[in-house]
């Protein structure tokens, strides 16, 4: 713009603007206007028309190339895409699942997925025959429904198939049959973590399990076409191979003790990472309806139980921190105890009083029942819900299963609860509970997940160190002597503590002495422990093994023994410090 | 006059070679753009191959399926007992100190 008056001022410095008649030509002669000027210099204002006319088609072929620039500037790496006419599926693009050492529990892969056009097709009958012979989970009347509107487009046959199985669709050559990629969630591990991976929808939506979890932390993202994710792996605490062991470990005692079923749980007390959570039999994260099958359901976190004599570690932590007993203490066990007019009698009755850590390793419901009254119901449910028991207990995993507490609690119902029955929880909730009994008195909350480097606990204190320490010493005590009822747990030099519990199952509302679940809590090694360990079998069958019992000191505790004794290799080495022969 | 009528023609004939230049960059721009969309495809596609190697690698070195073939190899789970604190290393078997240790 600036050149328009520059050059009018150079041509007024040359002849002054008065000495000049205004003349006005049209544009188009330009041969003639510049003949004039040079004639006479009378063309000065032609001039500055043709320059101005010229700049301004040069500026506007500036202008062109600027604005091509900046487009071409601004041109986005996504060139924009042709649009597919078949309609598409929003499915989620979900991060890889690793356990703490980096091995796979799931991944997201491409797959085809096969639908028909039934508008293009021949013979429908030949298509239902040919494709139920490659596929046979499709019926051929399956087939002929679904593609029997001829003006229809696209319907989906069959969702996520193999590639040979594509293949072999492919080799058929009929039309109206096509593919679709799509993401599906691959379980390399199979049953193995399923419970706690839970299982992902036919679009890769989570719906249980660490899975949903995933979903509800926005840690998955929604994808138009088979992309899979950029985002890290989501590292669980789990240990592959301490989940494998306790998985063998529980099948081995379903087998020998011909259980129904068994649940366990290996637990870092200082983390309160879970190292394995395996129910069995499991249920496989690709076949969904499996976990809600009774026989299949996750008995660690979806089931409440009445787990029995394990309760007593609470009973005698609670007598201790009230200061109402010390472990030396003696009770009189010999007499049944009598409470709201119900006798309550130990299945061997001692002929002697015992000391109150002798109720623990003889495992005294007498014994347990006169500690609780002497803090009565209310201090017996304040201590409970310290513990964690007036709620479910939450984890990556989902809700666990609510706790059922007594609706009235008498005497009666404190004598039943501190020997675990008239209450019912879920195991893992149990383990959770047990774990600030023995890590040095502070609640950890459980995580499935690994937690970060230097992560340290800031949970409440339960128990104050010398109950701890006291806890420690009967828990080991129980197991290191064979007075104790869990000596069959032992493992020579790794100082395994623990307390049995055996817990009849109500069955028609009367309790079945037959029909009981045994489990074990465990720890170890005893002098400060770092690992906890639940066994659960659910009724387990006597055997000539066991000498016709059923009871956990011959089931669980000999079964926790064979998976400390696996796992603790696994275990970080500082567990191992100690010598075999100590 | 003649001074500007050169800049004109100048400037006339660098638009010309600008605008040529441009849509040279353009057409090239374009064609490479193409070349990486195919190269994200490929890439994308590795991914996906990628990924089910790894499932399958997964699937086969799952410890069940690994378990048998270590314990026909003869390997066992490692005991309590195959550990040693290092005093228990020097001594020998009957617990007296070995001879490449000094009392």
């Amino acid at each position: 713009m600036r050149l328009v008056p520059r050059s009018s001022k150079r041509a007024q410095g040359a002849t002054p603007v008065e000495a000049r008649p205004v003349v006005v030509i049209s544009p188009g002669l330009n041969h003639r206007a510049r003949g004039r000027d040079q004639n006479g210099g009378q063309r000065k204002p032609r001039l500055r028309l043709r320059a101005t006319l010229s700049l301004v088609a040069v500026g506007a072929g500036f202008m062109l190339i600027a604005g091509q620039l900046l487009r071409l500037a601004s041109l986005h790496e996504d060139a924009p895409q042709a649009a597919i006419s078949k309609p598409l599926a929003t499915a989620f693009s979900r991060p890889d699942i690793v356990d703490r050492n980096g091995r796979l529990l799931a991944n997201d892969v491409v797959i085809p997925s096969l639908y028909a056009d039934p508008s293009v097709m021949l013979d429908i009958d030949e298509v239902a025959h040919e494709l139920s012979a490659v596929i046979p989970s499709l019926s051929q009347a399956f087939i002929r429904e679904a593609v029997q509107d001829r003006s229809r487009q696209f319907v989906w046959l069959k969702r996520g198939i193999s590639p040979s199985t594509a293949r072999a669709v492919h080799e058929l050559g009929l039309p109206g049959l096509a593919f679709q990629y799509e993401l599906k969630r691959a379980y390399p591990a199979g049953r193995l973590v399923g419970h706690t991976l839970g299982f992902v929808n036919v679009d890769n939506h989570g719906l249980a399990g660490i899975e949903r979890f995933l979903d509800e932390t926005n840690q998955t993202d929604p994808v138009y076409s088979p992309k899979l994710s950029h985002r890290k792996p989501v590292q669980l605490s789990l240990d592959l191979s301490v989940q494998h062991a306790l998985h063998d470990v529980l099948g081995d005692a379903k087998r020998r003790y011909k259980a129904e079923a068994a649940a366990g749980v290996v637990i870092d007390v200082r983390t309160g990472e879970i190292l394995a959570a395996v129910s069995t039999p499991g249920a496989d994260p690709l076949v969904p309806q499996e976990a809600e099958t009774p026989e299949r359901a996750d008995r660690l976190r979806s089931g409440v139980f009445e787990l029995g004599s394990i309760f007593k570690l609470f009973t005698l932590a609670d007598a201790l921190e009230r200061k109402a007993v010390t472990p030396d203490m003696s009770i009189d066990v010999t007499r049944p105890l009598v409470a709201d007019g119900h006798v309550i009698r130990d299945p061997h009755p001692s002929p002697r009083p015992l000391t109150v850590s002798q109720v623990f390793t003889k495992s005294s419901n007498v014994g347990a029942g006169v500690l609780a009254l002497s803090g009565g119901a209310a201090a017996q449910q304040a201590f409970l819900a310290k513990l964690g028991f007036d709620k479910p207990l939450r984890t990556e995993a989902g809700r666990g299963a609510f706790p059922q507490l007594p609706r009235r609690w008498n005497a009666i119902e404190t004598v039943t609860v501190s020997y675990g029955h008239g209450l019912a929880v879920a195991p893992l909730q149990f383990a959770a509970a047990a774990v600030p009994i023995v890590n040095g008195g502070t609640r950890v909350p459980l995580t499935f997940f690994k937690r970060p480097a230097g992560w340290t606990n800031t949970g409440p204190r339960v128990v104050s160190r010398e109950t701890v320490t006291a806890m420690r010493k009967m828990m080991r005590a129980n197991v290191a002597s064979k007075a104790g009822t869990g000596w069959r747990a032992d493992v020579p030099g790794l100082d395994v503590g623990g307390k049995t519990g055996t817990a009849e199952i109500a069955v028609n509302g009367r309790y079945d002495p037959d029909a009981v679940i045994s489990s074990f809590v465990g720890a170890f090694p005893m002098d400060e422990p770092r690992t906890l360990t639940l066994l659960s079998l659910f009724r387990p069958q006597p055997t000539r093994e066991t000498g016709g019992k059923i009871s956990a000191g011959v089931t669980a505790a000999p079964a926790t023994a064979r998976l400390i004794e696996r796992i603790a290799p696994l275990l970080p080495t500082e567990l191992l410090r100690k010598p075999a022969n100590d | 006059m003649a001074r500007v009528r050169g800049l004109i023609v100048i400037a006339v004939l660098l638009m010309v070679g600008s605008a040529v230049a441009l849509f040279a960059i353009n057409y090239e721009t374009r064609r490479i753009a193409g070349d990486v969309s195919r190269k994200e495809d490929a890439l994308e596609k590795l991914r996906a191959d990628i990924a089910v190697y790894k499932a399958e690698r997964a699937h086969l070195s799952r410890p069940e399926r690994i378990a048998p073939f270590a314990r026909n190899l003869g390997l066992r789970p490692a005991r309590q007992s195959q550990y040693q604190s290092p005093a228990g290393l020097l001594a020998g078997p009957d617990g007296r100190l070995g001879q490449g240790a000094t009392p």
